[in-house]
């Protein structure tokens, strides 16, 4: 078994999520400074506390996929469309340039990449209030 | 009659039958043949066979037959090659010859570009030939088949019978039936959800015939209330006035109410059964060959399942029930009309006929025009999608001008069918309406005629005048009805087009199980033709289970026919296939293709995220598995780098990856499958060494433990391979190792020797 805290410490390793989308809880993947693999966690539950907050920690740092709450307004701009949304983050505008921009990844889950990379989840479309939903209709 | 029966005694059943049926058609009698007509006709065949039929030998049954359609100097003539258990007959309408099977020697083909001669062989010279256009060489070697075949049993009769059935079905086209009635067609084919048909028909009715109230209590109106009213000025009436005010607002909210539940229920009806079009069609295109595919331009097909359906929809959903509440209403008029005053009604529908004839001449000139359109549609869906993923060539070489100019053109072509098509109709419209004036105008003088002499009251006027405009405005709704139903006629003439493709490689769900394959491949004296090309001019080649094949050879020699051949994407023309022992033509093939692992020169990735793509063929693949594969596949780093990971949208919207990572995908999504096959198509030939190098890697592991059929171009690739199978113009040239190549200086050395002097400059 490795030792994950000291790794974790080391400069430039970095956790990352192998399906950050899909299943963010499980398959966490140690990166060393190349960008090479060295450790895999299928589920981080299995560690022992000390470690798994480690991991969480170091996980939390990189972490930010805002989880929008609530869709206030989309609005036309010339080349897309500029949302204000209310995220679990506080209230963000953000501006999306076409409709494929917003993908559905099944079960009612949706990813929007905005024009800047930055990824915003809609975990569950149902879950939305029913304004929010009106808004979001027409453009996905 | 009697030398039917006589005839019908010697011969197998299956030609009794048709014997039997030609003679009572009644177009010719059995004993006296009638003479050929010049041209080839549908009725060649038959005259011929039956000419064959009359020289039959008590005992002797046919076999195989085949019509030949040119003479010896090319000139079309139609022939009959007839082969027996005894002998071969060529029959022509005033010509018979015959061998004796055991005289004759071999059939010989010789392809002569658009045509071909088939040579009868003894001694090794030709005794004799027949000519044939190449379209029927599938035909014709089917038939040398059969020759063959025959000949080496012609000695030791056997009387079991033979599965002749593909010589026969392959020259008798499948007829269809409803070719001409596609509107027909579409009824039968919504027939499924009669419940709902005869719910939306019964609202359709109601509405219809409550919206004709109206007219009726204003005629009660007029006579019983209003002139009384106007005539003696009597208070007690009054309160019938808001009597009628009632009924009248209660009939118009009756129509409303069972307009709108109409307009539901037909359109839903009109979903169903479009929606059920679309998954049929796309259903059948997924069951058809590639050889289809190879015909078809992407644009057309799309075209088909979009827009034609979309025309289809829009016409059962609402002009189809306009039109249903357009003709009752008009006989409800009609009715009406005759009931209340014969003569009035006589002078008001006097422009009838004119209308009639006007129907029938808009039809007329609407039918060519929709086909015009639907194609010009197609046409231009094919640019689209011939441009849109063409987009870097077109940029590359500037032609930016050129295809603006190709896509004006096809729309040009677009307006100028719709245009045409609008001409038409925006003149029957008006047309309409001006004999809907002059329709009122002869009620209006009828009537004050009548009035004024007593016959009629002003109330039954009245509503005569509103009838009568009800009576005319549905008429000119059939204008767009016409308009609709031969655009819907033309679409789903369209989509049967599709349906009615038969599957050449049918999935039919009695074939043999093949389950996990231990992967031995044989390929027993193959010939395939595209066309009449002939592409792979007989191979033999055995694969031993596990063992790694590498397949080289100039380009265009035949290596990915031959592949696509093992993975049953085309059928042989002549020889065999065989996995396992079993001949692929008898094996599930879908079962079948669970066994294969494909990669291709180009991967093609589909718009989802990269697991997806990895799971595609096995869908409920675990995350760990997905990694593994990945992971085999020289995959996992490059995807760690990703934003999001295994969940990052790759394919035609998605992040671009390079050749070699799509490719690395690709691999992995062979390797996840686990096949006991696995073909790699110039794998790595369009990337880089280094690369090419991880991808080898991948490589390494994958071919390990299957059997594997690799062709590459750089010949390092195949340094793993067991055998190298050297592929020139359709035949094998040479086999061996990589030592025994290269010491026999042949094909093989000379790429080689090429190959090292490209690297060494
Ligand atoms: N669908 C097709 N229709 C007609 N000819 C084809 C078709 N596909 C391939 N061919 C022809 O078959 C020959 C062999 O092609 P192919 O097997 O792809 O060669 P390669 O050895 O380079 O893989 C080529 O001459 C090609 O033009
Ligand atoms: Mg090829």
């Amino acid at each position: 078994m490795i030792d994950l805290i000291s790794i974790l410490h080391q400069p430039d390793v970095r956790p990352i999520r192998l399906f950050p989308l899909t299943d963010p809880a499980h398959w966490i993947a140690i990166l060393d400074t190349k960008g090479l693999e060295i450790a895999c966690i299928e589920d981080p539950t299995t560690l022992d506390a000390p470690q798994r907050a480690a991991l969480d920690a170091a996980l939390a740092k990189r972490h930010f996929v805002p989880v929008i709450r609530r869709i206030v307004a989309i609005t036309r701009a010339p080349d897309g469309h500029d949302w204000l949304v209310e995220t679990d983050r506080g209230t963000t505008t953000f501006r999306i340039e076409t409709d494929e921009s917003i993908q559905s990844l099944g079960g009612g889950r949706l990813v929007i990449i905005d024009k800047l990379g930055t990824r915003y989840l809609v975990p569950k479309m149902t879950d939305l209030d029913r304004e929010s939903r009106r808004k979001l209709e027409r453009y996905y | 009659m009697n030398e039917t029966s006589h005839c019908v005694l010697q011969l197998k059943s299956r030609q009794a039958v048709r014997l039997t049926i030609t003679a009572t058609t009644g177009l010719f009698a059995v004993d006296s043949v009638p003479t050929l007509p010049a041209q080839i006709t549908s009725q060649t065949h038959e005259i011929l066979l039956q000419h064959a039929e009359k020289q039959l030998v008590t005992g002797e049954r046919i076999i195989a037959r085949l019509l030949i359609d040119l003479d010896a100097s090319l000139h079309f003539h139609g022939g009959l090659i007839v082969l027996t258990n005894a002998r071969l007959l060529h029959v022509e309408a005033s010509h018979f010859q015959d061998w004796n099977l055991a005289a004759v020697q071999d059939l010989k083909l010789e392809e002569m570009g658009a045509t071909a001669a088939i040579h009868l062989m003894h001694s090794e010279a030709s005794v004799w030939h027949w000519r044939i256009t190449s379209g029927h060489l599938r035909e014709v070697e089917a038939f040398v088949a059969k020759f063959k075949e025959q000949r080496g049993t012609a000695t030791s009769e056997s009387d079991e019978s033979e599965d002749d059935e593909d010589v026969f079905s392959a020259e008798e086209p499948i007829t269809e039936t409803f070719t001409n009635l596609p509107l027909l067609r579409l009824f039968k084919f919504s027939s499924k959800w009669y419940k709902l048909m005869l719910l939306g028909f019964v609202l359709t009715v109601a509405s219809t015939g409550s919206g004709l109230v109206g007219p009726w209590l204003t005629m009660s109106l007029v006579d019983d209330v209003l002139i009384p009213l106007q005539t003696a000025t009597n208070d007690v009436l009054v309160g019938r006035v808001y009597h009628f005010m009632l009924m009248l607002a209660g009939a118009a909210f009756v129509t409303w109410l069972l307009q709108w539940a109409t307009t539901y229920v037909i359109s839903r009806v009109a979903e169903r059964v479009t929606s059920h079009m679309r998954r049929a069609t796309f259903e059948h295109l997924q069951k058809l060959s590639l050889t289809y595919f190879n015909k078809k331009r992407t644009g057309d097909l799309i075209s088909r399942i979009g827009s034609d359906t979309d025309n289809i929809s829009l016409f059962i959903s609402v002009d189809f029930i306009d039109f249903a509440c357009d003709v009752l209403t008009i006989l409800f008029t009609a009715v009406i009309l005759f009931s209340l005053n014969p003569m009035l009604a006589f002078a008001a529908i006097g422009p009838l006929p004119i209308v009639a004839w006007l129907v029938q001449w808009v039809r007329s000139h609407l039918r060519g025009g929709f086909a015009a359109a639907s194609r010009a549609w197609s046409a231009m869906n094919s640019v689209l999608s011939d441009t849109i993923p063409g987009v870097r060539v077109v940029k590359a070489f500037a032609q930016e001008q050129r295809e603006i100019d190709r896509f004006r053109e096809h729309d040009q072509q677009i307006f100028d069918t719709n245009d045409r098509v609008n001409r038409t109709w925006s003149f029957f419209e008006p047309t309409i309406s001006l004999l809907t004036d002059i329709g009122l105008l002869i009620v209006w003088s009828v009537g004050a005629w009548s009035v004024a002499g007593g016959n009629t009251t002003v109330g039954v006027l009245t509503g005569f005048v509103l009838y009568v405009g009800r009576f005319y405005g549905k008429l000119d709704n059939m204008s767009r009805f016409l308009a609709s139903a031969q655009r819907a006629a033309t679409s789903a003439h369209r989509i049967f087009d599709i349906l009615d493709v038969k599957p050449d490689m049918p999935i039919t769900p009695g074939m043999r199980k093949v389950g996990r394959l231990s992967g031995e491949i044989e390929f027993r004296s193959i010939k395939f033709r595209h066309g009449s090309r002939q592409i792979i001019r007989g191979i033999d080649l055995k694969i031993a289970p596990g063992e790694m094949i590498g397949l080289v050879g100039p380009s265009g020699a035949g290596k990915t026919t031959l592949v696509n051949l093992a993975c049953r994407f085309f059928d042989v023309s002549e020889g065999a296939v065989l996995v396992d022992g079993q001949d692929l033509r008898e094996i599930d093939v879908v079962d079948f293709r669970r066994n294969l692992g494909l990669v291709l020169q180009e991967p093609y990735l589909f718009f989802g995220t990269i697991a997806e793509n990895i799971a595609y063929g096995k869908p409920d693949a675990t995350r760990a598995e997905i990694m593994a594969a990945a992971k085999a596949a020289r995959a996992h780093d490059f995807i760690l780098k990703l934003t999001d990971a295994y969940d990052s949208m790759v394919g035609e919207r998605g992040q671009h990856l390079s050749g070699g990572e799509r490719q690395r995908i690709s691999i992995a999504r062979a390797l996840l499958i686990d096949p006991a096959i696995l073909i790699l198509d110039e794998a790595t030939s369009s990337v880089d060494t280094e690369t090419e190098r991880e991808i080898q890697a991948a490589l390494d592991h994958l071919v390990k433990g299957r059997t594997t059929i690799a062709i590459a171009h750089r010949l390092g690739t195949l340094r793993k391979a067991n055998r190298l199978v050297v592929v020139e113009n359709g035949v094998i040239s040479e086999i061996g190792t990589h030592e025994d190549l290269m010491s026999r200086s042949g094909t093989y050395a000379r790429l080689h020797q090429a190959m090292v002097e490209v690297n060494a400059a």
